[in-house]
């Protein structure tokens, strides 16, 4: 009843907001047709290891659409039409389907209209599936909680999808205030294949017993908007030379947290399947983020405190004889991630970032948060036609007392060339080492070479 | 008789001292020149503009780019890439106190530029995100008059003190005729001369002087920039809150 409601509304404003143009016909906008463009990028990937397997072969062709018919209202829509390297075909009737043979999909990214001076000169508002990016850190934001992570490419840091809502910006004097509401609630993409290990911790079993098969399921949240909805606030202002920014979003945990876990046992002996029962706990997050400069040295810093609900763990050993176990899979503790940077160009040209991470996109809890050193040197040379990467990657701890045994190494260096206008070459590495123990550790085995293909229009 | 002597001696040596070919009854002091100057030069109290940059590399390649630049006033400018495409949208803020902010398009994000990147070039261009900044030259430097020549005054300008820049020096060619400057020369910390800067097409539009084609030479990479005004508005009502973040996605 509240979604039709919402829903109805929606559509009423919409419709107030089309009338518009009987006011508007005057405005002296001179771009009032559709612009359109894009471009097409191709992204191959092979493993280093092994039988050098390719690990990723992407063509992607991304058409974005804008138009202002009138001066205080924008569209602007982006697509992916995209299609998958390696063919899904495993029997003869999926040779049949042109889409197992040539795997392909398209993705929404973005559909909105900005609507500005809306009701009064200093409100804009943007309804629709959008992008917020919020947070000042480069890639990494742990204040960013309003868009599902789009973990599908794990190299591609701070991709986020879209979400379908309405965003309400206000300002009043030096002031800015935004108000965010996402009725429905979407979860995060995760990592193709075999990264997706990198995200999640191994299963430990009780002594002797071995797994069979694992499987799961997702309790989503119910389609209704105090289940599902995410709202968030913040408010920005330019003090003492830095830009700042306090946040509060209520929403959902971008990832599935397991709450009920069953074992099984099979006719093997001493063998069980699992099954796994995952929901997205409910999280109040408060952040502060900032951004200047010290000399001229750029600084910025970010930081959000979670408050999460407590999520009680079931563990089902019964059919083992061993009988329910309570324990807490997440507690009502706050918790604190926080990322700091700094960049720098030197007189020669060469650009250096450098940034600290407290706590990764998939971690929770205090005692469960991780460090990140994260940096990237950039040299562009011959007229910038050709940038060079020399230094570009991250170390991750998870435990200082013990770096020897829990440590991970990311090293990508890469090399850019731009032929001409629109468009660039990159080819490059990623090379991993660590434990296991670490997130980055776990996908060591897949060191990759990567060649990639940039066309604007 | 000798007190007589004596004040035709001191008023022959005041008179000698001063620069050649300037009558004394005329002459305008470096500060007096400087501040005809950005009078000038930021006279409109808003302009509008359609710029095309001409790119040219040493082998004589030209790249082309379009942008629009809005300013009000002498401090506040704001500059959005219209092509090429993987520039489009690119935008630009320069607001008083050294306050910068840049919009990435692919990010989704305005982001605000320190201090080292001032001194990086443009997207590409031969100008640096501090030759894009809107100012008033007599806040950032101060004068000397070098010389006048018939036709013109050459002043040499030092940063002051407090003012974060990679030039030690700028020398300006100025018409003595309108004060509009229409050469300067840039010289690195090193004290070597490293960009040269002609203004041509020195026109008056709407009661304004404005240069309709000007050209930064880089002299050791051997790279050149041409900026031609392609359209141009004076005083059409630019509001102040145009130069925010909040304009700079539009």
């Amino acid at each position: 009843m509240k979604v039709k409601l919402f829903s109805i509304i929606v559509v009423y404003i919409l419709l107030c907001l089309f009338s518009l143009p009987v006011n508007a016909q005057n405005d002296n906008s001179s771009d009032k047709g559709i612009k359109l463009g894009g471009y097409l990028q191709t992204d191959n990937r092979l493993c280093l290891k092994g039988d050098n397997e390719f690990s990723w072969q992407e063509y992607r062709l991304g058409l974005k659409a804008e138009a202002k018919p009138l001066e205080k209202a924008r569209f602007y829509s982006e697509v992916w039409l995209r299609s998958w390297g390696f063919p899904n075909v495993q029997n003869i009737s999926d040779l049949k389907d042109k889409n197992m043979v040539s795997t392909w999909n398209l993705d929404l990214r973005e559909a909105y209209v900005d609507f500005y001076s809306f009701l009064s000169d200093n409100i804009d508002i943007r309804i629709g599936r959008q992008r917020i990016a919020w947070g000042t850190g480069d890639k990494f934001n742990p204040t960013d909680n309003l868009n599902p992570y789009d973990l599908e490419d794990i190299w591609d840091f701070g991709r986020h999808l879209g979400s379908d809502g309405f965003k309400i910006s206000y300002y009043p004097g030096d002031f800015t205030f935004t108000v965010v509401y996402i009725p429905l609630f979407t979860p995060s993409v995760l990592p193709r294949g075999n990264w997706a290990s990198a995200l999640s911790q191994p299963m430990e079993l009780p002594n002797g017993l071995t797994l069979g098969t694992l499987t799961d399921t997702i309790d989503l949240p119910q389609k209704n908007l105090k289940e599902g909805s995410t709202i968030g606030i913040r408010v920005s202002k330019n003090i003492f030379d830095f830009d700042f920014s306090l946040s509060y979003v209520h929403a959902r945990d971008q990832l599935p947290l397991a709450n009920k876990i069953t074992f099984i046992p099979t006719e093997k002996h001493e063998e069980v399947d699992i099954k796994s029962q995952l929901i997205y706990p409910r999280m109040n997050i408060a952040g502060i983020d900032l951004a200047g400069a010290i000399g001229s040295i750029g600084i910025w810093a970010e930081a959000a405190l979670f408050f999460p609900e407590k999520i009680k763990m079931i563990t089902d050993l019964s059919s083992l004889g061993m009988g329910i176990h309570e324990s807490v899979a997440l507690d009502n503790k706050l918790y604190i991630k926080y990322v700091i940077g700094m960049d720098y160009t030197f007189k020669n040209g060469i650009y250096l970032n450098v940034q600290y991470l407290h706590g990764f996109i998939h971690e929770r809890g205090a005692a469960n948060l991780e460090d990140y050193f994260m940096f990237g040197l950039e040299w562009k040379l011959l007229d910038n036609k050709l940038k060079i990467t020399p230094i570009a990657g991250g170390i991750e701890i998870k435990e200082f007392k013990d770096i020897k045994n829990n440590y991970a190494i990311i090293y990508s260096p890469m090399i850019t060339y731009y032929p001409f206008d629109n468009a660039e070459i990159t080819f490059g590495l990623r090379l991993i080492d660590g434990k296991d123990t670490t997130s980055f550790g776990r996908v060591k085995d897949y060191d990759e070479l990567f060649f990639s293909l940039k066309y604007n229009f | 008789m000798k007190k007589i002597t004596l004040s035709i001696f001191l008023m022959l040596g005041i008179i000698m001292s001063l620069p050649q070919d300037l009558p004394a009854e005329k002459q305008l002091t470096a500060l007096q020149i400087l501040e005809k100057v950005d009078d000038v030069i930021n006279a409109p109290k808003d302009q509008d503009l359609k710029i095309k940059l001409i790119l040219v590399d040493k082998n004589g390649k030209e790249k082309i780019r379009e942008m629009s630049m809005l300013q009000k006033g002498s401090d506040k400018r704001m500059v959005k890439f219209l092509s090429p495409a993987n520039q489009k949208g690119i935008a630009f803020l320069s607001l008083p106190n050294d306050i910068m902010y840049l919009y990435l398009p692919a990010f989704k994000k305005v982001r605000r530029i320190a201090s080292h990147v001032k001194n990086t070039k443009f997207a590409g261009t031969d100008f640096t995100y501090e030759d894009m900044e809107a100012i008033r030259y007599l806040e950032k430097y101060n004068p000397e008059l070098m010389k006048k020549e018939n036709d013109s005054y050459i002043l040499q300008l030092k940063p002051k003190k407090e003012v974060k820049t990679d030039y030690s020096k700028l020398v300006i060619w100025i018409r003595a005729d309108n004060f509009y400057p229409f050469k300067i020369e840039y010289y690195n910390k090193n004290r070597t001369l490293y960009k040269i800067m002609l203004r041509e097409k020195i026109e008056k539009v709407n009661g304004y002087w404005i240069s309709k084609e000007s050209e930064m030479e880089d002299l050791k990479a051997k790279h050149k920039t041409k900026m031609c005004i392609v359209n141009v508005k004076f005083d059409s009502g630019i509001l102040e809150k145009q130069f925010s973040k909040r304009y700079l996605n539009r």
